[in-house]
């Protein structure tokens, strides 16, 4: 027993685990500390240069009052695009969208932003072939079918059902949104 | 030397993390649909296996043999963290490109395997090599399964098609099912393979 009082005892095991959480905690604080603000400079400019992968005519881009996260996309001073953030429930948790809607209500382009889909699979639901049936769309043929002769809704990805009616939701949510807006003023 | 080297190597083959040992299967089940990614991937656990090593190599005579284990998957949720707050702040694109699987490498069983059945118990340069060795035969497994699993079930070679575009992919391999169909037959071609070997040497 004495043996295990001097070296065992839980007050001694638990200080050695503390002490090596502190030094852990110690080690991220110092780290954060440096590398923060390049963190949050190098997410703008990664947020303005995925914009302007949007919406390539644009030359400014301005966040639009009373709405978060919001941005019209202007050239010469007019409207062509509004940039909005969307979200869907996607086969792996949320899924974040940056959706590009012209003035009229169309998908201009979209960029996901964040996702847990199945890689191989649900995660093709932001390149080609998928991405270029939704561009272009109105609300309405914002549906996922699979039946491949339906040329004016959305064909499913293979194997990634719930990823593809993920995807299209969440844009056609955006679309929705960009309609009431532009319609209500 | 010699020895340093007999070290690195055994993770290469002979104790290959994946087709010998049969640990962390479940990244190379759920992250090896294409080549890009499983390098990607393996190169990650590359580098954090081999810091791991060398933390806990360093540190092997400080911690209380009761808590070890937490201690170890402390450093190692460290050394992830410190790399993805690093990654974020300076090389953002590859910090997107690796997204969730950088939080993942946290609990890959063969990174605490190699703490404690090897770094826990040798001096820190031979850990240093037993990282690198298990870190490289993992990468090495990775990519195998990567390759096999793009251009079968994809047509495609890092993202380049190779396969005629008639060619009807099977769905089945870029499937987990799949994926673990292929890693029972590598294991198969690896244990001939270690035979091979130990039938040279005797």
């Amino acid at each position: 027993m004495s043996h295990d009082e001097k070296n065992n005892s839980i007050f001694k095991i638990a200080l050695n685990l503390t002490m090596a959480c502190f030094v852990s905690g110690l080690i991220i604080s110092g780290v954060y500390f440096i590398t923060a603000d390049a963190a949050a400079q190098k997410a703008v400019d990664m947020k303005n240069a995925a914009m302007k992968a949007l919406v390539q005519d644009a030359d400014k881009f301005n966040p639009v009052e009373g709405k978060e996260g919001w941005f019209k996309a202007e050239k010469d001073g007019k409207t062509i695009a509004y940039i909005v953030p969307s979200e869907s429930k996607g086969f792996g948790g949320p899924i974040h969208f940056l959706v590009a809607v012209t003035s009229d209500g169309k998908v201009l382009n979209y960029d996901i932003i964040k996702h847990n889909e199945t890689p191989g699979l649900g995660d093709k639901g932001g390149q080609d072939p998928f991405k270029s049936q939704l561009i272009g769309k109105k609300a309405e043929n914002l549906k996922v079918v699979k039946d491949p002769s339906d040329k004016e809704n959305v064909q499913a990805m293979t194997g990634a059902t719930i990823s593809s009616k993920a995807v299209t939701n969440g844009i056609k949510e955006a679309v929705e949104a960009v309609a009431h807006f532009t319609g209500g003023k | 030397m010699k020895e340093l080297w007999d070290i690195y190597k055994k993770g290469l083959i002979v104790e290959n993390p994946i087709f010998v040992l049969a640990l962390s299967l479940c990244p190379a089940l759920a992250v090896t649909s294409s080549v890009i990614v499983s390098l990607t991937m393996g190169l990650t656990v590359l580098f954090v296996i081999t810091a791991n090593n060398v933390v806990v190599s360093l540190i092997r005579n400080l911690v209380n043999p009761k808590v070890r284990v937490p201690v170890y998957i402390v450093s190692i949720a460290t050394i992830v963290t410190v790399a993805q707050l690093v990654l974020q702040a300076y090389l953002p694109d590859l910090y997107k490109a690796l997204g969730i699987y950088l939080a993942l490498v946290v609990v890959f069983a063969i990174i605490l395997a190699r703490a404690e059945v090897f770094a826990s118990k040798n001096n820190l340069v031979r850990s240093f090599c037993d990282g690198l060795g298990m870190g490289t035969g993992f990468a090495i497994a990775m990519v195998i399964i990567g390759a096999c699993r793009e251009v079968i079930g994809n047509g495609t070679f890092l993202g380049f098609q190779i396969m005629p575009a008639a060619y009807d992919a099977p769905l089945m391999l870029i499937l987990p099912a799949g994926a673990f169909i292929l890693i029972g037959y590598l294991i198969g071609a690896c244990k001939i393979l270690v035979e091979r070997i130990e039938k040279s040497k005797a």
